[in-house]
């Protein structure tokens, strides 16, 4: 299913041809990647390995966003809303049942998908703006029964929560787990009939009902798939930070994940990692290049808001000039690379 | 009677605001959620003209009415141009990119603290009883004159002048509108200057009544759902939806419980857009384009 | 010191510096909600320990204090305090933010056996007697206290039978002192009449403070941030209820209590305002201006105590400094104040908050054109 990258290699079989990687090449990088991932948490530091954790936790949310938004073409602006369901879950059921992680993983996914499907409703009568609005208005309401929750039952600060790892390698290892199966399963399901038609009403909505996809379906499932992984992102998330509050899931956590969704690149599962890695470390790049240009004592005060900013400006310069993300960024340079002394593709691929 | 007061000022809060979303999504269907953050903009406007022009309040107004429509041409001259014709998911996001990168430089221009204009500016915000009992505050009362006149003036401006038809040609059906000679730009341009200017009047009253600080940003967003109440590109639509959010919230506020009133204004927007997705008085053509 | 992300890697591998000094790590709300009552905290604070520095030290050694904005983010504030804790080495951690900052540092503190010192922010009740081991607070805050030192005030000042309202944002914590106010004022012979929680980005507070003046209470106790506090009071008077109003004196209460100009709003808190000009009122003035803050003097009495907090416990911490040996000295702490508080600050094994917290009750007088102060300093005993 994927295009041949390179000449002389022949599918023969269907399940060659299904394979996600077909090159000696492709294979000799993906053994790459693995071992680095795989050897990071014994060569980095304390700093270096939480922010792998976090890029790696954010990850499993941006590929839950990416699948909705990115290939079936919901405009979800409720996804902290998802998140807080599923930390809010496994934090009730911990403090008012003591269970552990086996009961409230699939807890949270089991609220994730309910809400999943009641986020959904809307979109079956709503596109574009509107839909976008309603699930804002739903996030809005998951947050406020949060903070019901959490002052009612008088943990003002914050719901404390006891994880079953604490070392970070360990959370390095269960996380990449955790991103590594969220890909896999995403691949596959896009490449399924879900994903087929998923894709189909992102294009044209019409046209798909008339060749026979149920859109109704299809809509419901994209959103019910992308909140139950979200809220399961949100329960890891949960026992990550060993606490749960409202305020950790603002509407900026939202924005957080569109951009990497947006910035990586839309319609691409490697697009929602870089994304990922772009928002992730982003703030941390912005001090970096501060201390490198000696702003940083006079702006120390400020930091934050310079962040802000160039959040900001980042978005808005990635959306005027490169709307194909870093995913076209990547692909540009990958080109570069295969095509070389070449430059352009040959006519028809 | 006191209610009805409060109700009043409430509305006229929503409804100076949703004038801004309403404007703008009308002519160039683009929704601009950075719309909080320019009527923060125009509030701190006022809190500069107000420190410069100290001693001639009046000018400092002027002044600062005049800075908020540039400061919205200078938006869309800037970026939004760019994002016409971009997919809605762009647009919208751009506009949110854009309220970000606005609230982090209103904080490294102005810093954190609490600021208040209307000190600078001399005035006191008095209260004024009438109907026996009610009793409203001075900045509220001319929330309500101004909405009043705004609504009333946007209302001629689009009917009986060239610009102003100009401006409906063009969210109509924007391909014939530039056929037909009308220069879209300059259009949008003027929405944009239109939507910001009446925003930022909104921030400045605000900011007279209570100071300027974070959560006038959020104020913004709350007055969104009015407008979508009232149907995204009406704004006969945006004043009855802000009437209807403002009751319900204090009302509520009133009889039940304080707290809902942060979360009322999107109930009311579900149950709209579960009900009748385009609002009250918005043309239902609208979604299906989209 | 920080590195760049791609020097870290490379850094990881190296030994970390030798310390020469006293490393003590703050996380605060520098920018974000709030940051209008934490920024100054931190920046009077960190001017304070530069003074000190320029003394010559604390036993000879300079103190170096890093600050690292959370802006009131759980998620930064956990990354900070890692950061803080496994790369900088710092042998004291330092809370000023939000309370939803607290969970996250409290479990890194307690992993790193650090003690974690909330300096400025909301004290959290495991720094009341029977103290949480590693928490300590020298905020002028006191959950329960406050509203018991407001409710005595009241009590003492009424001349008639006391019809109290009540107000709060709707933040846990506010609602939470509301709701023990509210019941603490019927066992002292005081009818609450009305209690009204009002949502954080509320336009018009004006259908809250009706709610409230439509009771008709002649006294109303508000303890939240300062923003809720003070637009109910000026709603309610715009609505023409002219009774008493006690709220709690944020750091803004000196400068806010000039500006509203009204003669029964009284502002009740613990620490000194400037109006009473002590020699250590000169010396903030001084050290703050050489540091080029720029926030209003009289704003920044808290992270001036907070300043000699630091430099008294560490002080009593010999060289070379671990976490033990400051957590045994602040265990056995007394500071003074110099006339800041209404005492010394006093810490033991026990009580992580203080011994004794004492207030003081102001008003405008505008007779006199001037802030009076209505009640002087009154001890409430810091109890299990």
């Amino acid at each position: 299913m994927s295009e041949p990258r390179a000449s002389g290699y022949f599918r023969t079989t269907y399940g060659r041809d299904l394979a996600l990687l077909d090159t000696r090449a492709q294979k000799a990088w993906l053994a790459l990647l693995c071992a680095s991932l795989l050897a990071l948490p014994f060569l980095a530091g304390a700093f270096v390995l939480d922010l792998a954790n976090q890029v790696l936790l954010t990850s499993i949310g941006a590929v839950a966003l990416m699948l909705l938004t990115g290939y079936a073409g919901q405009i979800s602006l409720g996804h902290a809303g998802l998140l807080a369901a599923g930390a809010f879950t496994t934090g009730i059921l911990f403090k008012e049942f003591g269970a552990p992680f086996w009961v409230t993983l699939p807890a949270s996914a089991a609220v994730g998908a309910a809400i999943g499907f009641l986020f959904g409703l809307p979109s079956l009568r709503l596109r574009g703006l509107y839909l976008a609005v309603s699930t804002l208005a739903l996030h809005f309401l998951v947050l406020h029964a949060g903070q019901e929750y959490e002052t009612r039952r008088g943990f003002s600060t914050g719901v404390v929560i006891d994880s079953p790892i604490q070392d970070p390698r360990a959370w390095y290892f269960t996380l990449l787990a955790a991103a590594v199966a969220t890909i896999l399963f995403s691949l596959n399901l896009l490449r399924s009939k879900t994903g087929r038609s998923w894709r189909a009403i992102h294009a044209r909505e019409a046209v798909a009902e008339a060749l026979g996809i149920d859109v109704r379906r299809a809509k419901l499932s994209a959103f019910v798939v992308s909140c139950t992984l979200t809220s399961i992102a949100g329960c890891l998330f949960a026992y990550y930070r060993g606490f749960v509050s409202a305020e950790a899931f603002s509407l900026f956590v939202t924005i957080q994940y569109v951009a990497t969704v947006i910035v990586g690149g839309i319609g691409s599962i490697l697009g929602a990692v870089l994304g990922t890695l772009f928002v992730v470390l982003f703030p941390y790049g912005i001090e970096a290049l501060m201390r490198a240009l000696g702003l940083a004592e006079r702006l120390a005060s400020v930091v934050f808001a310079v962040n802000y900013a160039a959040f900001g400006l980042a978005m808005i310069l990635f959306l005027v000039f490169e709307p194909q993300g870093l995913v076209g960024i990547w692909r540009r340079v990958q080109a570069w690379f295969l095509l070389w002394p070449f430059k352009q593709r040959p006519v028809g691929r | 009677m006191q209610l009805a007061v409060n109700i009043a000022v409430l509305a006229a809060i929503y409804a100076l605001i949703s004038c801004g979303y309403v404007l703008i999504y009308r002519v160039s269907r683009v929704l601009s959620l950075a719309h909080g953050e320019l009527m923060m903009l125009g509030a701190y406007g006022l809190a500069a003209t107000a420190s410069l022009f100290s001693g001639h309040p009046l000018v400092a107004i002027a002044a600062s009415i005049a800075l908020a429509f540039l400061v919205g041409v200078a938006v869309y001259a800037a970026l939004m141009w760019r994002m016409t014709g971009e997919s809605v998911l762009a647009a919208v996001l751009a506009t949110i990119a854009l309220g970000i990168l606005l609230r982090g430089a209103m904080v490294l221009a102005f810093g954190n603290q609490t600021q208040y204009p209307l000190q600078s500016l001399g005035w006191t915000n008095a209260s004024i009883a009438f109907g026996g009992s009610a009793r409203v505050s001075a900045a509220g009362l001319t929330l309500i004159l101004l909405t009043a006149a705004v609504y009333a003036g946007l209302f001629a401006f689009l009917r009986m002048t060239r610009w102003g038809i100009r401006m409906r040609a063009a969210g109509q059906n924007p391909l014939l509108a530039a056929q037909r000679g009308i220069r879209l730009h300059g259009v949008y341009a003027l929405a944009w200057g239109l939507a910001t200017l009446t925003g930022g009047m909104a921030g400045m009253l605000i900011a007279c009544d209570a100071g300027i600080e974070s959560t006038l940003v959020t104020i913004g967003l709350k007055a969104f759902p009015a407008a979508l109440v009232g149907g995204l590109d009406s704004l006969a639509g945006a004043l009855v939806g802000s009437l209807v959010v403002a009751s319900a919230e204090v009302l509520l506020i009133h009889f039940v419980d304080p707290l809902l009133s942060d979360v009322v204004p999107f109930f009311v927007l579900l149950a709209m857009l579960a009900v009748r997705p385009w609002g009250l008085f918005g043309t239902r053509e609208e979604l299906d384009r989209v | 010191m920080k590195k760049t992300v791609l020097g870290i890697v490379l850094a990881a591998a190296l030994p970390a510096a030798a310390q020469d000094a006293y490393v003590v790590g703050v996380s605060a709300a520098m920018t974000g909600p709030g940051a209008g009552i934490y920024a100054p905290v931190v920046d009077a604070m960190k001017a304070y320990l530069d003074h000190v520095n320029a003394r010559g030290g604390v036993n000879g050694k300079q103190v170096r204090l890093i600050v690292q904005d959370d802006g009131a983010e759980p998620s930064r504030a956990a990354a900070n305090a890692k950061r803080l804790l496994a790369q900088d080495k710092v042998v004291l951690l330092i809370n000023t933010s939000l309370s939803s900052t607290y969970a996250p540092m409290v479990a890194e503190a307690r992993r790193a056996e650090v003690p974690l010192y909330f300096g400025g922010s909301v004290c959290p009740k495991d720094t009341y007697p029977p103290a949480d081991p590693l928490q300590f607070c020298s905020s002028a805050f006191g959950a329960n206290l406050d509203s018991q030192g407001a409710l005595a005030f009241v009590k003492a000042q009424a001349k008639e039978p006391v019809r109290i309202g009540f107000a709060a944002m709707a933040i846990p914590i506010a609602r939470a002192e509301i709701d023990y106010a509210e019941g603490l004022s019927k066992t002292m012979g005081m009818t609450p009449v009305a209690k009204q929680i009002s949502p954080p980005p509320a336009p018009d507070y004006t259908p809250f403070a009706t709610k409230l003046k439509d009771a008709n209470p002649n006294w109303v106790f508000s303890w939240s941030p300062w923003v809720s506090q003070v637009r109910t009071f000026e709603a309610l008077r715009r609505l023409g209820w002219s009774g008493r109003y006690l709220t709690w004196a944020h750091l803004n209460a000196e400068d806010e209590l000039a500006r509203i100009r009204d003669g029964e709003f009284y502002v009740i808190g613990t620490n000194a305002l400037f109006q009473d000009d002590l020699p250590v009122h000169a010396e903030i003035r001084a050290v703050t201006h050489r540091a080029n803050l720029k926030y209003p003097v009289t704003y920044l009495t808290e992270g001036f105590i907070a300043g000699l907090v630091i430099e008294s416990a560490l002080k009593a911490t010999p060289w070379p400094p671990t976490p033990k040996k400051v957590l045994a000295a602040m265990n056995n702490l007394k500071v003074d104040l110099k006339g800041l508080r209404g005492g010394p600050l006093e810490w033991t094994r026990e009580n992580h908050f203080r011994i004794r917290q004492h207030y003081r009750v102001w008003r405008w007088d505008p007779a006199k054109n001037a802030i009076v102060r209505v009640q002087d300093w009154q001890a409430i005993e810091v109890k299990r």
